[in-house]
């Protein structure tokens, strides 16, 4: 599994907001387990793909000096299942009035415009240099982008 | 990839606690992407171990007559950027539990340093199961013998 939770980014804007996707897959591995002949996407992976969607968003802000690690969740609150065939909605947004060494965002995910997740969390954020090829990841922004 | 985030249950106590152990390798399929140059135990997965094993708790309690999905987590805390390597112990307790749904909280530790802590967690419980697949689940998952 690669674990990348989020396959196109459509829109953000620096240290506000951006939206993104993520396309559920019958042919997901996870899927086998989460459960045995009841495939439902995990409730934590729909968590971490906004939490990769804020990594891109502090990529993108800090022109990929950056990346964001989740370690505090406030409230999350699951509303409803996403399934295989389904695409999922992100949205997430920098709380405004936070401070610069403590940003809290707030994350959603919606399915045909019906929400699945609410999330409140904050994190820190590390060099993305050490821990991927900054470069390497600004092309694949790019792609994720479709710029 | 066998989304599963326990190894063995090393302790049950029904309507009360769990405790189980997972250990966290290298060739964890969730390190594909997290990251290319350091490797990093999300922390949305330790989330999830904590989740599953108070779930099977929940699920034991009620003698298998229901399953319980998590529907919403507050004042979780996790560490974020911990090398694999390590072998963690789950603990899992339930505050209530009626037929509806259950409240309980989680943590984990290794040795005696908590890595992760999740103080509020919901399971909506549902009653469509067939009993005798879900003892046979647990009992592969965990290594205990319920028959």
């Amino acid at each position: 599994m690669r674990y990348l939770l989020i396959d196109r980014i459509t829109d953000w804007k620096a240290d506000e907001v951006i939206r993104g996707m993520k396309n559920v897959a019958m042919s997901e591995d996870f899927l086998e387990f989460h459960f045995p002949k009841n495939p439902i996407m995990p409730g934590v992976l729909l968590l971490e793909a906004i939490a990769q969607l804020t990594g891109w968003l502090v990529a993108a802000s800090s022109d990929f000096k950056d990346w964001f690690l989740i370690t505090k969740v406030h409230k999350c609150k699951f509303y409803g299942f996403a399934f295989p065939g389904d695409r999922v909605e992100f949205e997430v947004k920098l709380i405004p009035g936070t401070e610069k060494d403590k940003i809290i965002y707030s994350g959603i995910g919606m399915v045909d415009g019906k929400k699945k997740i609410v999330a409140e969390f904050e994190g820190e954020t590390i060099s993305f240099e050490e821990i991927e090829d900054a470069n390497e990841q600004k092309r694949f922004f790019k792609l994720l982008t479709r710029e | 990839m066998r989304f599963l985030f326990y190894d063995a249950v090393t302790n049950i106590e029904k309507g009360k606690s769990i405790t189980g152990v997972k250990s966290f390798s290298l060739s964890e399929e969730f390190l594909r992407g997290h990251y290319s140059k350091i490797a990093m135990v999300p922390g949305v997965i330790m989330i999830e171990a904590m989740a599953q094993l108070l779930g099977w708790l929940i699920i034991y309690s009620h003698d298998f007559r229901l399953t319980a999905i998590m529907s919403l987590i507050e004042d979780v805390t996790v560490i974020s950027n911990l090398r694999p390597g390590f072998r963690a112990e789950i603990r899992g307790e339930i505050v209530s539990t009626s037929r509806r749904d259950s409240l309980g909280m989680a943590s984990i530790c290794v040795e005696d340093k908590c890595i992760a802590s999740l103080n509020r967690i919901i399971y909506s419980h549902f009653h469509d199961v067939q009993p005798e697949e879900l003892i046979k689940r647990f009992e592969y998952y965990s290594g205990w013998k319920i028959q």
